[in-house]
């Protein structure tokens, strides 16, 4: 019986057999080994640009690029910095990818309800679209359309429809509003317009809880929009007047020069074109699947509760289906906003200059690793501000069910 | 049990009402079920028509498609048979070895799993490649031995059946094991071996077309499920540095576009090993595409563990395995087996992006048809029908693989075990 | 089962537990548990859920960790030393209230896996000694299936013979009729007794109370992470000291 009352002691177990040792020996030589590991490459890394005289450093960045860029949404010179010049380059794989993601999910989500649909040659054309567009990689499609786009005749020959819309191999145009003046003016009314917007909501989100508490109409979306409405169109108003030109006017694009160069309304270039057709057309088959599978996820039984209850159908898919859904849809759609974006590194094979493009085109005039770990740094952060919405929006929808 | 045959009708079985039954009624039913499905029926319709009209009128009329036939066999294998990489155009065997050992793989795992999913597509597989024998090129083009080694695949098929069938390598471990032996051999087949008669060693720089995007994938997913298994019980772990740099390493890879990796991988890779390394543009587009595949294929093995019921760990250490051997044989097996289906799409992403590797500058099967069109002013016109043609290459190996992994999930009931 | 005086002299004290406690986080599961098991007895706790025991019997082979206290099973004692660990858990054989039978293998290889792999078994021998066991749980003829393709008795049978493949000298059960259909906890209430009554020594959580009176020579009644009470299932049926006890066990009676 002697055994019992001794307490639990670490002296008497030899090292080499205690649980609780060999637990933080693992740790540490597993750490020391992944360290040694890393430090190994990291060092190779440096004795090699010591010794071959690698250029690495991020000096370069104030240095002159002196290269034209094709495609930019911000102004640009070959004047400019390195530096600035990625920055045209985030600014570019940006408004690519906001664009894209924006028209895939609405593409997809038509798609998905398509494939949903009772209808039986609506249900096949979906599936056909699914299966086709997600099962062949996307840079065969983009230069399929690149290629499309290419054999279309040059601007002076183009196909003019209407009188208003412009096609040809250097891109689309299509009316659509112009800045007259300053491009400070429309900036300014575009603040403004955000602020009656973020105003409008807070309206709406009130007037919402008051209805709720008190059981009185008070239309909150009437009030709402009306707020939005009128901050912006005073802010329009005053600049106007402030400013001598409104913040916009509506332009058709017209043909202009001997070379019938166009101007005027919106242009969107070839390569963001195609660009943006091959990525919308290949995300929104994937999105599709995803809002498929998510409305599938809800059971018939939730509707039918819903109907039970007296809901209308589109109060019981409105405050049933969709939030459900939504749940199921949101942590793969995000996966797929990222896909895109990362996708749209292949810009540079349908000629139109984003991040990863201009970064291999610097590489010929600036240190490759440089610019490689700052481009890294961009998409990473890119991820990063994905996964932060996805995140975001995961914890409002917990916050619903608690 | 009594079949519909034996019982006596009752009354309240009535047939149903004609409106419901044969072509009428399906066609009421998923045509125009509702005024607004008709109006869909027609409109939908009617595009569709237009398009079709419009797609075969381009496919058999506008399109031209001798530009597949001449660009042909390069598809297949690029520049590798070319007269500059190997003299007297006679490489063309290694590779056409490579596919007869798959038809006797396929073989081997019709033999094992019996009829089904399995058994046709082999028979497929099998019968198109002794199909691409009978390609109406002259025999200048294409030669009697090329046709006669395409002729052996069915033949490979059966042989492959019959080892499995009659020997005691009819086993799922036997098919896996040589299926890796293959997978070295075919690698050994195309690097070739100097001073063997009809091996000369081809350069990697010169490897392309379809095989190239196949070797990549198949090397991809196979050499990252070791180091993806390593990553996901790193970053599952308990020990805090180990885990820091498996999720860095992680999300690094999952967040950066492959192909940014990949013309990386130029400058990178020869930095981070020491110069007594061997380096060429496919081993450091292989390492990269592992590492990058092992990134997604962690996540996707992470996802099994973390849907293991713990109870398995304990009723395993109950009786009294250590930690090692529970991982080993009891949740690794489980946890792979149930993304089985993840590590099929991770495949089929996988091999979709092997075509990014023209950014390195090799001669993938896109590469191949788009540096064709390009060079060649005749065949400018029709790059169309070149991308529509490698398109479908594409399509039939991705939906092939996804449908034949449908099936056999279905088959196995995988998650259920 | 009924030992005679002599016998009992003889038997030592397989399972010795003194004033174990164990926290999760804040929370006291036990409270200072001291109970002595002897060789070939039969012991049933039983008590309300969150009462501490089915975590009390988890601490015997260290599937839980307790933090202060002294268990000594089989003249082992339970420390940090992994041998002992690993010594403890060789031998004792635990059966759970969800089977955890391994999906991915089959019957048969769910039961030789521990001895070969941990015994170092020849695997022929292995599956003489399975096949045995089979035998003794009455389904030797599902030897080649896989769990899933069993009820939900034949695979607790199953998971009581790879428990007993490690020829353990204590078999603890937790919960094992619990999760089963009415009409299949008898076969697995049989192979119990069957075992009860071949001398092994038994750790029973159930509220198979049938079972308990039955077969066991002692029960032990918890609440709050205390033994409130003990005795022979006579006593523990006929006259229960305690209040809680006669509360419980009218309400699962």
């Amino acid at each position: 019986m002697s055994t019992i009352n001794r307490i639990l002691t670490y002296e008497d177990i030899p090292v080499w057999r205690h649980a609780r040792i060999i637990r933080w020996a693992l740790q540490i030589i597993s750490a020391i080994f992944v360290v040694a590991l890393v430090a190994w490459f990291f060092t190779n890394m440096g004795s090699a640009i010591a010794e071959r005289d690698i250029p690495f450093g991020f000096g370069f960045l104030s240095r002159e690029y002196q290269t034209p860029i094709g495609d930019h949404f911000i102004p640009y010179e070959s004047s400019d910095a390195f530096g600035y010049a990625l920055g045209v380059g985030i600014t570019n794989t940006l408004i690519v990818s906001v664009l894209g993601v924006i028209l895939a999910t609405l593409i997809g989500i038509v798609v998905g309800v398509a494939r949903l649909s009772s209808n039986w040659i609506v249900n096949k054309i979906a599936l056909a679209y699914v299966e086709f567009f997600r099962n062949v990689p996307v840079l065969v499609q983009l230069l399929f359309w690149f290629y499309i786009v290419l054999a279309l005749p040059q601007v002076r020959e183009g196909y003019v429809i209407a009188d208003r819309l412009y096609l040809n191999n250097a891109g689309v145009s299509f009316p659509g509003p112009n800045v007259p003046g300053s491009l400070l003016v429309p900036l300014a009314w575009i603040v403004v317009t955000v602020a009656g917007v973020i105003a409008g909501i807070a309206a709406h989100r009130m007037l919402t809880r008051r209805e709720t508490v008190t059981g009185r109409a008070s239309y909150p979306l009437t009030a709402g929009c009306a707020v939005a409405i009128v901050v912006s169109g005073i802010a329009w108003m005053i600049l106007s007047a402030v400013a001598g030109d409104a913040p916009f006017v509506m332009a058709s694009p017209e043909p202009q020069g001997r070379f019938g160069r166009i101007a005027g309304g919106i242009t969107v270039r070839a390569g963001v074109l195609v660009l943006l057709i091959g990525l919308v057309i290949y995300t929104s088959a994937f999105i599709g699947e995803i809002v498929r599978a998510g409305i599938q996820s809800v059971g018939r039984g939730q509707i039918e509760a819903g109907r039970a209850l007296g809901l209308s159908p589109m109060a019981a898919l409105r405050h049933v289906t969709f939030p459900q859904a939504l749940r199921v849809i949101v942590p793969p759609l995000i996966s797929q906003f990222l896909n895109l974006t990362k996708n749209s590194s292949l810009g540079g094979a349908v000629g139109y200059s984003e991040l990863t493009n201009i970064g291999i085109t610097m590489t010929q005039t600036a240190p490759a690793i440089s610019i490689f770990m700052l481009i890294m740094v961009a998409y990473l952060a890119m991820s990063l501000a994905y996964s932060l919405v996805g995140n975001l929006y995961n914890r409002h929808i917990s916050f619903e069910r608690s | 049990m009594t079949t519909s045959a034996d019982m006596t009708p009752t009354d309240s079985a009535l047939p149903p009402p004609r409106s419901q039954t044969g072509v009428r009624g399906w066609v009421r039913e998923n045509l125009f079920g509702s005024p607004l499905d008709s109006a869909l029926t027609l409109v939908v319709g009617a595009v569709l028509v237009a398009a079709a009209w419009f797609g075969l009128g381009w496919v058999f009329f506008d399109a031209d498609w001798r530009v597949i036939s001449t660009i042909g066999g390069r598809f297949v294998i690029g520049n590798y048979n070319s007269d500059q990489v190997c003299p007297g155009n006679d490489c063309f065997w290694r590779p056409q070895a490579s596919l007869l050992m798959v038809s006797a793989l396929l073989g081997m795992a019709w033999g094992v799993a019996g009829a089904g999913v399995v058994r046709r597509i082999a028979i497929l597989i099998a019968v198109v490649a002794a199909l691409f024998a009978f390609l109406p090129y002259d025999f200048e083009r294409m030669g009697m031995d090329v046709r006669l080694l395409l002729l052996a695949n069915p033949v490979m098929l059966v042989a492959g059946w019959a080892i499995a069938r009659y020997t005691r390598l009819g086993t799922p471990k036997w098919v896996a094991i040589l299926s890796v032996v293959a997978f070295f051999l075919t690698l050994l087949l195309l690097l070739g071996l100097p001073g063997v008669p009809g091996l000369q060693p081809v350069d990697v720089r010169n490897w392309g077309g379809l095989t190239l995007n196949l070797v990549l994938a198949v090397s991809g997913i196979v050499l990252s499920l070791p180091v993806g298994v390593a990553l996901a019980l790193g970053r599952r772990s308990h020990l805090p540095v180990l885990k820091a740099v498996c999720v860095v390493f992680i999300e690094v890879f999952r967040g950066v576009p492959l192909i940014t990796l990949l013309f990386m991988s130029q400058h990178l890779v020869p930095l981070a090993f020491p110069e007594t390394f061997p380096r060429n543009s496919l081993l450091n587009a292989g390492i990269v595409i592992t590492l990058f595949s092992s990134a997604y294929m962690a996540e996707n093995v992470r996802g099994g563990l973390q849907a293991l019921n713990p109870g398995q760990i304990e009723a395993a250490r109950a009786l009294g395995l250590p930690a090692w051997q529970t991982t080993l044989f009891i949740t690794l097996p489980q946890a792979i087996r149930n993304v089985i289906p993840a590590i099929v799409g991770q495949f089929i992403g996988l091999f979709k992006d092997t075509s990014l590797v023209y950014i390195i500058g090799m001669l993938d099967i896109v590469e191949v048809g788009k540096t064709f069109v390009v060079g060649n002013t005749e065949y400018q016109q029709d790059a169309q029908e070149m991308f529509v043609f490698v398109a479908l290459v594409f399509w039939v190996f991705t939906y092939g693989m996804s449908y034949v992994s449908r099936k056999v999930e279905r088959h196995l009931g995988v998650g259920e075990r | 089962m009924v030992t005679t005086p002599e016998e009992r002299e003889e038997v030592e004290d397989i399972i010795i537990c003194r004033d174990v406690h164990k926290w999760y986080g804040d929370f006291h599961v036990l409270r200072g548990i001291t109970t002595t098991i002897k060789k070939r007895e039969v012991v049933v706790v039983f008590g309300p859920s969150g009462s501490g025991k089915s975590t009390f019997i988890r601490t015997i082979n260290r599937l839980e960790e307790h933090q202060r206290g002294d268990i000594v099973v089989d003249g082992i004692e339970l420390t940090d030393d992994v041998r002992n660990i690993d010594a403890i858990r060789r031998d004792v054989g635990m059966v759970f209230q969800s089977f955890n039978l391994f999906p991915h293998l089959s019957v048969m290889s769910n039961i030789t896996l521990a001895p070969i792999k941990v015994r170092h078994m020849p695997s022929d021998e292995a599956e003489d000694v399975a096949m045995s066991l089979l035998e003794r749980v009455g389904i030797p003829e599902q030897a080649d299936k896989y769990p899933s393709e069993l009820s939900g008795g034949q695979q607790q049978r199953v998971a009581i013979a790879r428990a007993l493949a490690m020829r353990p000298n204590i078999m603890l059960f937790d919960e094992p009729t619990s999760a089963l259909d009415p009409e299949m906890i008898k076969e697995v209430l049989d192979v119990m007794q069957e075992l009860a009554t071949s001398g092994m020594t038994m750790v029973v959580v159930s509220h198979e109370m049938g079972f308990a009176r039955e077969v066991s020579d002692r029960m032990m009644m918890f609440d709050e992470g205390l033994i409130v009470e003990e005795g022979p299932p006579e006593q523990i049926f006929e006259d229960p000291q305690s209040d809680r006890t006669k509360l419980f066990l009218s309400q699962i009676l």
